[in-house]
């Protein structure tokens, strides 16, 4: 019966297929959102605009200029790089816990008509 | 090992639930309940009835059972033991029972994808096997047990149609007979199921997950406007899908360009190989690999974008050399900002000579190339690098030269396996095996200027054109060789170039008189070329043709052109007598666009044709040295180095040296064969030809003069001629008998052969009928009948 062979996969290699497919969407999100990329690169200056350093010979007051505007171009860097990390983050968190509570319930899953019929029976109300 | 199929294996259940399941229809309806019961239960829920709970609960059902449809059932992997039942396709498992007997093997054969794909590859029809059925065993276990040695022997995960289609024809009596007489071997066939494998993998790796860096992927590199004008992204097309494809040896060659772009020092790489050995593929290979999150590359490469600059159009964008040397200063800059750039140079040439389409600026490369901060990868050929070590060997000393090599026939064929499906995308068309192995023979027979596996894609390309029902066969490559290079390559197959190549001397003495020997030596190796056993590095054939003059050397050449070579004009004539100093070599290699008469050019440009070179003691030797590799290979390379072959011609040289000897030894009434060889033998002592000259030849050909009965036919023939020119005007000429004997004993001189007679015959009969036709006497349908005594008068 295509029934018990389902219920038995289930508690075998089922569970373990779950598993690896919620750890294979985690990596995708990761990947989507370029998180180890961005955590290498959190404080580089954003597309390399004003990355240029001055050369030695450089007056302070250029020097200085450039220092600051490098500084302006690594903060925006930052900025929109930690924007993409934290929502990278999130949905990865909310995934991950969504799967978690999946895998925990997994074995209960099968249960649940049985489940339903008692919560029927004993008449539980919303 | 178990070589039967067993029903009861959990995998042929398994097949069966999945092919009662895993379709749309059951799989909505699946759907549709599950939906049906969630909210169901939910609006029971809302409504305040419990019963909702249990709707709910049964939803569950549905879902669970789409998830084991599609996680379960999608896919059946082979078993852990060995067992044939375990070994299964998917596809096999539905198929097979217990009680499949050989011959409904051979059904079952089309319904699998193996199966029909070796049939079709290879030309197989499911009549090739009917006919075989009755030579077949008994049962399925001897073809079973087959299946599992070629699953072993070819590294195959699972026995599919393509395996039990191979394994009915091993289990045929004198298999590999039967396989040659459609030109296949065993191996070939072996050959076609790594192929098949390789294609399903293709398919299953398609359907994997790319992973290639991200939305955030170039927020630390930076942009590029001037060079994303020049410059086209080879790595942009791989961001999305693997397209790339099986690299075979290629691959040492990207491990040799990450580790030079991995370490310190000069970050460039010089890939050096001649057009179509695949040096572009290597690139867009390494591009692929670097933008493939899963790739083992350091992580200073990864994600590394390879643009190849267009040469010519930043060449037409700049007024000069300044604004040029500008554009790239800008360039540069920009990749040097960017970070993730690596710069590819195709015809990196261009870029450090002077001439339309290039500019000279190695200047600026040069310390760019030294300081090692921008990667770059530059392509050229062996002959432009050479040239370019020569003119400026700090260039060549600040490049990491990496060699590409042609690809040998395996590797071939295993690039062409991977090439086909986007060739039968393009096309929509199918090749077969044989169509694989025939591109690679023919093309690297017929094809000089591009390498190997380049020059046998083109041919496989250029074949798509000549294909038949949707099919390309060897039969199609051929074609495609033969008319795209104007040569004969099939072996002779219809019945009228057979009857003419069975025929050849008769046809060629339609033309000319006796001089047998030399006629029949040469219809031999037209036959032989024609047969399919001549050998493919040499010539069809090189005679030297010896004898006084107008006995029929150079007739037999123009006769030989007329009757196989497609008409007189296919003759490419060298009088020798003007190549007599040292210096004339260069006008026999001379390139055809400066001279297009030189041999070389004729060649390249008519290839299956009569090389005549007439009186060839007269050249120089010099020139005879130059002729010495054409006679031995076939090939001669013209002054710009480019192999031009001269294995589809016939080269026949005539000379007149030992003329005497033979008129005499004739006269005393010996035969050819009786002095031919001390006739060699004093043209090798009296220093008129060198003996590894004549050693080149394949015949040296003897003709001797003509006698007074010979003379009869010639003017016959000579008489035919005029008759021929007169064709138009609807004038025929009919000679007497005693008119004849007259023209023969005015005409007959045993030193000049058959030249007086054809002068004769000129300042007689064409005299005479010129005469008639002015005056009105011959008018259109009239025969003039010629008389001894208009003979005499005139």
């Amino acid at each position: 019966m295509a029934i018990t062979e389902m219920f038995f996969w289930w508690y075998s290699r089922g569970w373990q297929v779950f598993i690896s497919k919620a750890r294979t969407s985690l990596t995708s999100i990761t990947d989507f959102f370029s998180m180890s990329s961005l955590v290498r690169t959190l404080f580089k200056p954003y597309r390399q605009i004003s990355a240029e350093t001055a050369s030695s010979s450089a007056s302070l007051d250029l020097k200085f200029h450039m220092f600051l505007d490098r500084l302006v171009s690594r903060f925006i860097g930052f900025l929109s790089r930690l924007i993409l990390l934290l929502a990278g983050t999130l949905i990865i968190i909310v995934g991950g816990i969504a799967s978690l509570i999946l895998i925990i319930l997994w074995p209960i899953i099968p249960m649940l008509p049985i489940i339903g019929i008692i919560l029927s029976i004993v008449g539980l109300a919303i | 090992m178990n070589s039967s199929f067993d029903p009861k294996n959990p995998r042929v259940k398994k097949a069966y639930q999945k092919r009662s399941l895993n379709n749309p229809p059951v799989l909505a309806l699946t759907l549709v309940i599950f939906i049906a019961l969630l909210f169901g239960g939910i609006a029971l829920l809302y409504f305040q009835i419990a019963l909702g709970w249990t709707l709910i609960g049964f939803s569950a059902l549905p879902a669970m059972l789409v998830f084991w449809i599609k996680n379960d059932l999608n896919e059946i992997p082979i078993g852990k033991s060995s067992s044939f039942t375990n070994l299964l396709s998917e596809d096999l498992l539905l198929l097979l029972s217990p009680n499949t007997t050989p011959a409904d093997l051979i059904k079952i054969l089309p319904k699998t994808r193996g199966g029909s794909f070796i049939m079709a590859r290879f030309g197989l029809p499911i009549s090739f096997f009917q006919q075989a059925q009755e030579f077949l065993p008994a049962t399925t276990d001897p073809i079973y047990a087959t299946a599992q040695d070629i699953l072993n022997s070819t590294n195959s995960e699972e026995i599919t149609g393509a395996i039990l289609a191979v394994a009915l024809v091993q289990n045929l009596p004198n298999a590999e007979l039967v396989l040659n007489q459609i030109k296949l071997t065993t191996a070939d066939l072996h050959q076609g199921i790594i192929w098949f494998n390789y294609l399903t993998g293709l398919v299953k790796d398609a359907k994997k997950p790319v992973r290639s860096g991200g939305i955030g992927r170039d927020f630390a590199f930076g942009y590029t406007p001037t060079l994303q004008r020049f410059a086209i992204n080879l790595s942009e097309r791989y961001a999305n899908s693997h397209i790339q494809l099986q690299m075979a040896d290629h691959t040492k060659i990207i491990g040799q360009i990450v580790e030079t772009f991995t370490h310190g020092g000069r970050q460039n790489v010089a890939l050096v190989g001649a057009y179509g050995s695949g040096r572009s593929t290597i690139v867009n290979s390494l591009a692929e690999t670097l933008m493939d999150a899963n790739s083992k590359i350091p992580n200073s490469l990864k994600y590394r974008q390879i643009f190849a600059l267009d040469a010519p159009s930043l060449i037409s964008a700049a007024k000069d050399n300044s604004e040029l040397e500008y554009l790239m200063i800008n360039i540069f800059n920009e990749i040097y900002s960017a970070k993730n750039i690596i710069l590819c140079l195709d015809n990196a040439h261009l870029f450090f000579e002077e001439g339309p389409g290039s500019v000279d600026i190695a200047n600026l490369l040069v310390p760019i190339l030294e300081a090692g901060r921008i990667r770059m990868i530059l392509i050229m050929d062996d002959q432009k690098f050479l040239e370019i070590s020569a003119k400026n060997p700090a260039l060549a000393n600040s490049l990491n030269k990496i060699v590409v090599t042609p690809s040998g026939r395996e590797e071939t064929l295993k690039i062409l396996m991977d090439q086909v499906p986007f060739f039968e995308y393009q096309k929509n068309v199918i090749y077969t095996y044989q169509s694989l192995s025939e591109a690679y023979r023919l093309s690297e027979q017929y094809i000089h200027d591009v390498e190997m596996p380049g020059k046998a894609k083109l041919l496989l390309e250029s074949a798509a054109v000549y294909a038949e029902n949707g099919l390309v066969t060897a039969e199609s490559v051929a074609t495609a060789v033969e008319k795209s290079y104007g040569v004969k390559v099939k072996v002779a197959s219809d019945t009228k170039d057979r009857e003419k190549l069975l025929n050849l001397e008769q046809l060629i003495h339609e033309r000319m008189i006796d001089q047998t020997e030399a006629v029949s030596a040469v219809a031999n190796a037209l036959r032989r070329a024609g047969a399919g056993v001549k050998h493919s590095g040499r010539p069809i054939g090189t005679f030297l043709f010896l004898g006084p003059t107008g006995v029929g050397k150079t007739e037999l050449a123009k006769t030989l052109s007329e009757v196989y070579f497609n008409g007189e004009d296919n003759i490419i004539r060298l009088d020798m007598n003007e190549f007599v100093s040292a210096s004339d070599v260069s006008r026999l290699i001379k390139d055809g666009a400066e001279d297009g008469l030189s041999l070389t050019a004729q060649v390249s440009k008519q290839p299956f044709s009569v090389i005549l070179l007439d009186e060839i003691e007269k050249a120089h030797p010099s020139v005879l040295t130059t002729l010495l590799q054409v006679l031995d290979e076939g090939i001669l390379r013209d002054e710009k180095n480019r192999e031009i072959s001269f294995r589809d011609s016939i080269i026949i040289a005539t000379s007149n040296a030992g003329a005497n000897e033979i008129r005499e030894k004739i006269t005393s009434g010996a035969k050819i064969d009786d002095f031919k060889e001390e006739l060699i033998e004093n043209l090798i002592s009296s220093g008129e030809f060198k003996p590894e000259f004549l050693n080149r030849f394949d015949e040296i050909c003897l003709f001797k003069p003509l006698s007074k009965e010979d003379l009869v036919g010639v003017l016959d023939l000579i008489i035919a001629s005029t008759n021929k020119t007169l064709e138009p005007q609807k004038i025929s000429v009919v000679v007497d008998p005693a008119a004849k004997q007259i023209l023969i004993d005015k005409g007959y001189d045993p030193k000049m052969g058959a030249r007086p007679m054809r002068r004769i015959v000129q300042k007689t009969v064409e005299n005479i009928v010129a005469a008639a036709i002015l005056s009105g006497h011959a008018t259109p349908g009239s025969t003039l009948h010629i008389t001894p005594s208009e003979i005499e008068i005139s």
